[in-house]
């Protein structure tokens, strides 16, 4: 296995003291290899968030270490961080984030320049991108002008400016349809695989799954073992594995989020299991559960 | 990021021309009330300028006319001409009042001077005569407006035929009305204020005055240039309160329009500061970004307020208002100086604001 591009080591973050203290994340390690594609989910307020803003050098960890290719970012002064920001990460937002006031071009472009690039290598470099992720007719529109598709490929672009190592993902997917969702995932594993960029999706999207290598479920500030997860076959939802509210049937052990669905499930466990070969949500809900419980465990090390 | 910072002030072209029209306003209220001024003191020399003589000779310590009091004995004329040098002196009799036509007023200077004199004479008539006689009164443009030749006004107590209308000497604080020297002796007085000279060819002025002040007692002998700007400081120093009061309001309004649009405009774009501090933009450069914008629209208003300036300059005079303004490059240093001002105040509050976004809040959906 390649050397691991981001080293993360029980790392913690605290917010608040005393009573008001409160934990976002515990003692979480995880180790990203070059061209890695890492899924974090959880569910809301679970800390995925805050895992990501320390990654990208925007959080300093209250205890622990992240370490960039051997860089150990949270022993840097904060005066250093724009600069890490700038040139190992790039970004990518649920919302876009794009400067509303610049054509694509140069939103792309000004990650480049700030990076240190002349002005005319940094919008050739843009054009390039552009032209690479399909926008080439649409160098000169306004944000506004431009799809939600466009205007995630227009941010990927951006987040690719500068070369970076590291590409950290908030939502990519979420403020666009399937279609385009799928477009942008697959733009996302290109760009790892093709380009040997590691990239960290933090996500609700299940489909993300699909081109993660690693799926990290993050629940209360810890990582949950993959091995530990499974999906209710009845309503869908991830829940605590085999510790949790099982049932047996057909050989197999099930997950359940309540009583409720356990209930139904055990009522009648053949309805969530058609012999169609239609892809139904329990069909897939069923498939997801046997994935995960056959993965391996969610950190490397 | 001067691109952002520019793509951004124009991506708002209503904003823009509110601000820049703000601007302006506010530097053509500093401009104008400067032009208007500068207009006044040309105005204010014009006829000391304009007079023909080298060197006033007037009662010892008196060196302008504006609310001055000067008294020579007619004997001075004559001792004053026989100074080496003097090609010609002549009396000129002054008093500050008001000509009175029915129950309106006009103040200014009266002018009392020999028939036929050379020096201290309208500049010219624009209509009638420029020479009076006796029970005759020629006055200038701003007086003229409201009364016409051939009526009749009272000045001092006495009634006189207007002849003619003068222009180029008046100005909003003086109106000028030339009667005959003989006017003022009628009122008991053989005095005169001052004796107008003219220098001989090939003599030094300031030389002539230092030898009239050595030869003839009790007399100050000032040079025309130097006599009109001591006219003009009078005035000048009586106005001073007033332009730095409205100087003030100026370069209050312009800070206050400024100061507000480059705050709302950061506000409104605290989203992207915070983008662009997460992918690792230094506040220095995002604070360049505000400079930048708020250099652009003040300069883009100081230029708008020059040239609106500009306009009323040219057209003021060519209204029924007898005032004339003159820009000068004084003025508009003082306004550009305004403009640093400006822009510096300006963008102290939004470069504070960027300073204090934090990066993060990128990824929490919602920036304060």
């Amino acid at each position: 296995m390649n050397a691991p591009t981001l080293e993360v080591t029980r790392v913690t973050k605290r917010f608040g003291t005393g009573a008001t203290e409160v934990v976002a994340v515990r003692d979480v390690s995880l180790a990203v290899a070059p061209g890695e594609i890492v899924l974090i989910m959880g569910p809301s307020g679970s800390g995925k968030t805050t895992l990501l803003l320390m990654l990208g050098a925007l959080l300093r960890p209250t205890a622990g270490d992240i370490r960039l290719d051997g860089l150990e970012l949270s022993a840097l002064p904060e005066g250093r961080l724009p600069d890490v920001r700038l040139r190992r990460f790039g970004f990518v937002f649920q919302d876009f984030n794009l400067l509303s006031a610049l054509p694509a071009l140069d939103n792309v472009a000004i990650v480049a320049e700030l990076a240190g690039l002349p002005r005319r290598a940094a919008l050739a470099r843009a054009r390039t991108l552009l032209t690479e992720l399909g926008l080439g007719a649409r160098l000169g529109s306004l944000p506004e002008q431009l799809s939600g598709g466009e205007k995630q490929r227009v941010a990927i672009a951006r987040a690719l400016a500068n070369d970076p190592t590291f590409i950290l993902a908030d939502e990519p997917t979420a403020n666009l349809d399937s279609r385009i969702g799928h477009e942008i995932m697959r733009l996302l594993r290109t760009v790892a695989k093709e380009q040997g960029r590691s990239i960290v999706i933090v996500s609700h999207d299940e489909r993300i799954k699909d081109i993660a290598d690693r799926v990290l479920w993050l629940e209360d500030g810890e990582f949950k073992r993959s091995t530990e997860m499974a999906t209710d076959p009845v309503c869908g939802m991830r829940v605590a594995g085999p510790s949790g509210l099982t049932a047996d049937w057909d050989g197999e052990r099930f997950s359940f989020c309540s009583r409720g669905c356990r209930a139904e499930f055990l009522a009648a466990p053949y309805r969530f299991f058609p012999d169609s070969a239609a892809s139904g949500p329990h069909e897939r809900a069923l498939r997801e559960a046997v994935r995960l419980e056959a993965a391996s465990p969610g950190m490397h090390g | 990021m001067l691109r952002f910072a520019l793509r951004n002030l124009l991506q708002s072209p209503a904003r823009l021309v509110m601000s820049v029209g703000g601007v302006a306003l506010a530097f053509m209220l500093v401009l104008s009330l400067d032009a208007i001024f500068l207009g006044i003191e040309r105005q204010l020399g014009a006829y000391i300028e304009g007079s023909g003589a080298d060197v006033f000779v007037a009662q010892s310590g008196v060196r302008n006319m504006h609310m001055a009091s000067s008294s020579l004995g007619r004997a001075v004329v004559d001792r004053v001409a026989a100074v080496d040098g003097v090609a010609e002196a002549a009396p000129l009799a002054y008093v500050s009042t008001a000509v009175v036509q029915d129950d309106r007023q006009y103040l200014g200077y009266v002018i009392g001077l020999p028939r036929g004199a050379r020096l201290g004479r309208p500049a010219s008539a624009a209509e009638g005569r420029a020479d009076v006689g006796p029970g005759e009164v020629v006055i200038d443009g701003r007086v003229a407006d409201a009364i016409s030749v051939g009526e009749d006004v009272t000045i001092l107590g006495r009634s006189f035929r207007v002849v003619g209308v003068s222009r180029g000497y008046g100005s909003v604080f003086n109106s000028f009305a030339f009667v005959p020297l003989e006017a003022f002796a009628a009122y008991g007085s053989d005095a005169v204020s001052y004796v107008l000279v003219r220098a001989a060819p090939g003599t030094d002025a300031a030389a002539l005055a230092a030898r009239i002040e050595a030869e003839v007692p009790d007399v100050t002998a000032t040079l025309r240039g130097e006599f009109a700007r001591q006219e003009i400081r009078v005035i000048a120093d009586m106005a001073t309160d007033v332009i730095l009061i409205m100087n003030t309001i100026g370069f209050v309004i312009g800070l206050a329009v400024m100061a507000l649009t480059v705050y709302t405009a950061t506000l409104a774009r605290r989203a992207e500061y915070g983008v662009l501090k997460a992918l690792g933009a230094r506040t220095a450069r995002l604070c360049r970004a505000v400079i930048a914008q708020a250099v652009a629209t003040v300069a883009l208003g100081l230029l708008a307020g020059i040239a609106f300036t500009l306009a009323v300059a040219w057209i003021v005079p060519r209204t029924d208002v007898q005032l004339s303004l003159a820009l000068d490059a004084a003025a508009v240093v003082k306004a550009a100086v305004f403009a640093v001002a400006i822009t510096a105040l300006a963008a102290v509050l939004p470069i504070l604001r960027i300073a204090r976004i934090d990066p993060a809040v990128v990824f929490r959906r919602r920036i304060a």
